[in-house]
């Protein structure tokens, strides 16, 4: 199944907007972990780290390697980098846009003689 | 099951007023709608500052020609305060609020949300507070190295 651009951001986003998805990537980022492993620190049952973990695996943000026994966590840093690029270029562009807006500011309120202050 | 993807605030040595129109008077828009190497061509802005109106816009590459079209509608026009309006492709909403810091000087927050406001139960409104831009700067410092 081909997915849009936007399809897989939304499906990355919506991933990434609860805090306890927001901790297993951020724990994934360093290294692979598994199921027992990424449990740990949260106050969940392991069903409940698998809801969890199968919704970022539905978006592609991680993978489980089917062969191993204990099946760890692995981080697909392309998606995650869509979705830090993409958020990156629209800062970007909000930055450019307010520079240009605040030269064209001080255009229009500068004294219609041109003297400086 | 939303919060904002991505939140930038700057202030700007204008009253309130101003800073408002210029978001949304095509005269003014012109001047810097497109972000650096592109322009964005006056006769190709349509601005209909009202709820449901049109918000198009062209932002065209100096360098090669080449456009880009985006094409949104306003779900709020509330001068001088707050605006919103939603992107027809992508259904990203954006909203820009205005704050009067007095003295002339005007803060402005954009906020954009990839799933449309009126979609949003308060329930999912609260879980604001975090944004995801935060979270993309902490994971590339994490992270940093492996790039």
């Amino acid at each position: 199944m081909t997915r849009t651009v936007e399809q897989r951001l939304d499906a990355t986003f919506a991933a990434l907007a609860d805090p306890t998805r927001r901790s297993i990537v951020a724990r994934l980022a360093v290294g692979d972990l598994t199921v027992n492993e990424l449990a740990e620190p949260f106050d969940l049952s392991l069903p409940g780290i698998s809801k969890h973990l199968k919704v970022l695996e539905r978006s592609g943000l991680i993978s489980r390697r089917r062969e191993a026994q204990f099946r760890p966590c692995h981080l697909e840093r392309p998606a995650l980098d869509a979705a830090v690029d993409w958020i990156e270029a629209n800062r970007r562009l909000w930055s450019e846009r307010f520079d240009r807006l605040d030269d064209h500011l001080r255009t229009l309120q500068a004294p219609p003689n041109g003297d400086l202050p | 099951m939303t919060e904002h993807v991505l939140h930038v605030t700057r202030t700007f040595d204008a009253p309130r007023h101003l800073v408002f129109s210029c978001m949304t008077e095509p005269e003014h828009l012109t001047h810097f709608w497109g972000p650096i190497g592109t322009s964005a061509p006056l006769d190709q802005i349509t601005a209909d500052a009202r709820p449901g109106g049109a918000f198009r816009t062209v932002m065209v590459n100096d360098a090669d020609g080449s456009a880009y079209p985006t094409s949104a509608r306003y779900l709020e026009v509330s001068a001088p305060e707050r605006l919103s309006w939603i992107e027809d492709h992508s259904g990203m909403t954006v909203t820009a609020t205005f704050t009067d810091l007095g003295d002339d000087r005007t803060q402005v927050d954009i906020e954009q949300i990839n799933v449309p406001a009126q979609m949003m139960d308060p329930a999912a409104q609260a879980g604001f507070l975090t944004s995801l831009d935060r979270f993309a700067a902490h994971l590339a410092r994490l992270t940093g190295a492996q790039r």
